[in-house]
């Protein structure tokens, strides 16, 4: 798959001394071959049951004397009995081990190396001389200069002979991307002749990564879904969530049972993250808290950014390919001025008889709250609530000093037995004009008689 | 003339089978004194099969079925074998699925026995005179008409067979031998399995197989493959641990005299650590210890060609490859080394159409029947 790439442009007389030969040079890979088509000559020469009798088992290794199950081959055997006979019994496998060039060009993605072996030919019958060779890599945004021998320039390449090199590349870069290989050279005829060849190629996106951001009290749930947009499977070799400053994360990962007994083997072959290729996905969940000074205000802003995720993966004899998202933004908090808790609750809840729940009201401010005005809301379905306030529906509190607390008593009854939820307590702030709902839910079991 | 004293008496010992037991076990009327007693002229199909000569063991089959040379049920059954496997070596499919359709769709059917023909085989305990590989090939075949699916159904089926009825047998009932064989040919359906899944990148599916395997048989080479298959999908950390676990079960059972395959198997395993880490150097390094042990190891040779050129010698990469090929050529022609000492004539001259017509030529004069001329790309 080397290529000769398209000439340069402009009028010039396509007779140059010189050629590029262009091979990319990512990773080889190991050959599977699917029919081996080895064999043991017992399964050939023999019918499979023949050795049930012990008197042809007996003669078997006579039989089979002049076979050498031999392992190495001896070099001085003209035969090919090694593409006939097994040698090992893992050889039905198909996996000698043998390495392969790349055979195609391949598809290049955003994160990876591109790397290839480029190879100046001189294919006329005459030396050339004070070879000056650039290779560069041209994207829409900009040019990168990978080879210059302009300080050095090669002395001379005799008739039939080559100059070889390897250029590395991080694509950094989505799209079309030429690489653009130049050589300036004196030719047989003392002429200084210039050969562009221009090689193009286009990068594509190998993931996506989609992220749910989702707040449950204090903690901050990060699931992160990465999605294999490339023709291969990818082993995911490292995913790591880099938090923000003053946040931190840790990784939640399934307990893992194998139904399998532990053994030297089942620790030595851990289960890979392989992502499959065009369209698989692979599910991360990282439990993520933030802790600052005290300063509420900053609080509220430093925390919408939540950090970034770094992953590297590997594909054929670990290749591998780097990305980093951009800054995943959390859920704007709004961190809550109060919090409403039970402190007391009875042990047993009759059917229409009231009962009293001690509620705290916590203040999390820097300021004074309240004075407060508490009551139950109506529920919005058309059922009747389960639980009601006994007594005056809308009970008044005074005021809480700043991270401070007051603790009061409700009186509820409920009308509906079985299990059921104490809900809609609202707390209303009659100075800020603030209404705060559903700040405290409760299921409770309500007995009869 | 004693029947032999390590073998468990045969299941019927009647008096009458004991000594026309003893009348056959002599060496020069034994039906099995040599492959030739046992089936006509085998020693000569077994000799071409070695020699890669397909094409004249389609010829000899022919010839022999048409003479009517053979004169006993196995003995149609054993060239019907060799005649699909040269078929197949040949690639030639749809031919060698004509041959299977003629015989029975059951392999396992009452003519296949050895008693359904007392008067051939008078003292043959019995049991079936199908040759494993027909079975095997009659699962591969599917494959190679483009139906991959039922070739692995088949292959599955086999494996069951073998294990339900064949490897579950009172141990007393049978010999040693007979146990061993089956044993061997579980791995090798478990092998051809593995491989398609390997073929179709199902990876999860080849480690639980081989997995198993490597549970079952401490074999070095097996623990290896797990490696490769960890490699080959990007798993460099279990790549190394695997070929860590491979070079102490080595030192374990043969220390310092481990054989010549175990020590280049350990030494390739080494080579292509450093190749993936990038240490060309330190992988041809190791490749060259391996081919001065033997210097058969084509796989050495071939992945030592590699690594020069990743070290931007492509010269020398071309001069290995091709001096293989001129000093051992029966171990180096090899489809893989074809292709990818093609590459390197692609890249290295302008005008590679005539080495490789060269290349071309001299392979067409040494290379077997079944060598798959494609590989050239020409």
């Amino acid at each position: 798959m080397s290529s000769g790439g398209s000439g340069g442009a402009g009028g010039q007389p396509a007779t140059h001394s010189l050629a590029f030969r262009v091979m990319r040079l990512c990773r080889p890979t190991l050959h599977v071959d699917n029919s081996p088509l080895k064999f043991d000559p017992c399964d050939l020469l023999f019918g499979e049951d023949l050795f049930d009798d012990p008197i042809a088992a007996s003669h078997l290794p006579r039989l089979l004397g002049g076979q050498s199950n031999a392992s190495a081959l001896d070099p001085a055997d003209l035969s090919y009995r090694g593409r006939f006979l097994l040698q090992q019994p893992t050889d039905s496998l198909g996996l000698p081990g043998l390495l392969v060039l790349p055979q195609a060009f391949g598809a290049i993605y955003l994160g990876e190396t591109f790397c290839s072996y480029i190879s100046i030919n001189n294919s006329s019958n005459f030396e050339v001389r004070d070879v000056v060779i650039k290779a560069e890599i041209q994207t829409e945004r900009q040019r990168l200069l990978l080879l210059d021998t302009s300080k050095s320039p090669v002395e001379s390449i005799r008739a039939g002979g080559r100059y070889d090199f390897i250029v590395e590349h991080d694509v950094k870069e989505l799209g079309a991307h030429t690489l653009v290989c130049t050589a300036l050279y004196t030719d047989g005829d003392n002429e200084r002749k210039y050969l562009p060849q221009f090689f193009k190629f286009m990068v594509s996106n190998p993931l996506s990564v989609r992220t749910k951001v989702r707040n449950v009290k204090d903690t901050t749930f990060l699931e992160a879904c990465i999605e294999n947009h490339t023709k291969s499977d990818l082993y995911m070799d490292q995913v790591e969530f880099e938090p923000a400053q003053y946040w931190s994360a840790t990784v939640l990962r399934a307990e893992y049972h194998s139904s399998e007994p532990s053994s030297l083997l089942s620790e030595t072959f851990k289960e890979p993250i392989l992502i499959k290729s065009g369209g698989g996905i692979y599910n991360y969940l990282y439990q993520l808290k933030f802790s600052s000074p005290d300063n509420a205000q900053f609080k509220a802003e430093s925390s919408k950014i939540l950090g970034k995720l770094q992953i590297t993966w590997r594909t054929n004899l670990g290749e591998p390919g780097r990305l980093q998202t951009q800054h995943i933004l959390g859920n704007p908090v709004t961190r809550k001025d109060i919090e409403l808790h039970a402190v007391e609750m009875p042990s047993v809840i009759m059917l229409e008889k009231s009962f009293l729940v001690g509620l705290n009201l916590i203040n999390l401010v820097d300021r004074v709250l309240g004075p407060f005005q508490v009551w139950v809301s109506e529920s919005g379905s058309p059922d009747e609530k389960a639980v009601v306030i006994n007594g005056l529906q809308t009970m008044t509190l005074g005021e809480v000093q700043p991270h401070s607390s007051l603790k009061f008593q409700l009186s509820l009854i409920a009308v509906k037995h079985g299990i059921q939820k104490i809900s809609g307590i609202t707390v209303y702030d009659t100075v800020e004009k603030k209404t705060y709902e559903s700040l405290f839910e409760m299921e409770i079991y309500v007995d009869l008689e | 003339m004693d029947a032999p004293e390590s073998e468990s008496p045969p299941v019927s010992s009647s008096p009458i089978t004991s000594i026309s037991a003893s009348a056959v076990d002599d060496p020069l009327s034994s039906p099995y004194a040599s492959l030739n007693s046992h089936c006509h002229d085998l020693s000569a199909l077994q000799d071409l099969a070695c020699r890669g000569a397909w094409r004249t063991i389609l010829d000899k089959v022919a010839r022999s079925r048409s003479l009517s040379l053979l004169s006993r049920p196995h003995e149609h059954l054993i060239y019907l074998t060799f005649n699909v496997l040269a078929l197949v070596k040949l690639r030639r499919f749809a031919d060698a699925q004509q041959e299977f359709e003629t015989l029975d769709d059951d392999l396992g059917s009452k003519q296949y026995l050895f008693e359904s023909f007392p008067d051939q085989y008078p003292n043959q305990k019995p049991g079936s005179m199908v040759p494993f590989a027909l079975r095997w090939l009659h699962a591969h075949l599917p494959f190679t008409l483009g139906d991959r699916q039922l070739s692995l159904d088949r292959l599955y089926v086999l494996l069951h067979f073998i294990r339900d009825t064949k490897l579950s047998r009172n141990r007393d009932s049978v010999t040693e031998i007979s146990i061993d064989l089956w044993k061997k040919r579980e791995t090798f359906v478990i092998n051809s399995i593995v491989s398609h899944h390997l073929t179709l990148k199902e990876f999860k599916v080849c480690l639980y197989l081989l997995k198993s395997e490597t549970g079952k048989t401490e074999d070095p080479f097996m623990v290896s493959k797990l490696g490769y298959v960890q490699m080959q999908y990007g798993d460099l950390e279990g790549a190394k641990r695997s070929f860590e676990l491979v070079e102490k079960m080595v030192e374990k059972s043969e220390g310092e005299d481990a054989n010549l395959n175990l020590k280049n198997l350990v030494g390739r395993n080494k080579a292509l650590i450093y190749l993936v880490g990038k240490d060309y150097v330190s992988a041809v390094r190791e490749y060259e210890e391996c081919m001065e042990r033997d210097a058969s190891d084509f796989v050495a040779i071939n992945n030592k060609a590699l690594c020069l050129m990743y070290l931007r010698d492509l010269s020398d990469s071309i001069k290995v490859l091709e001096s293989a090929l001129e000093r051992v050529p029966t171990v180096a022609l090899n489809e893989t080394l074809v292709v990818n000492l093609c590459s390197m004539y692609e890249l290295a001259y302008v005008n590679h159409a005539d080495i490789k017509k060269t290349l071309s030529t001299w392979i067409a004069r040494v290379a077997p029947d079944d060598f798959d001329t494609s590989c050239t790309r020409i």
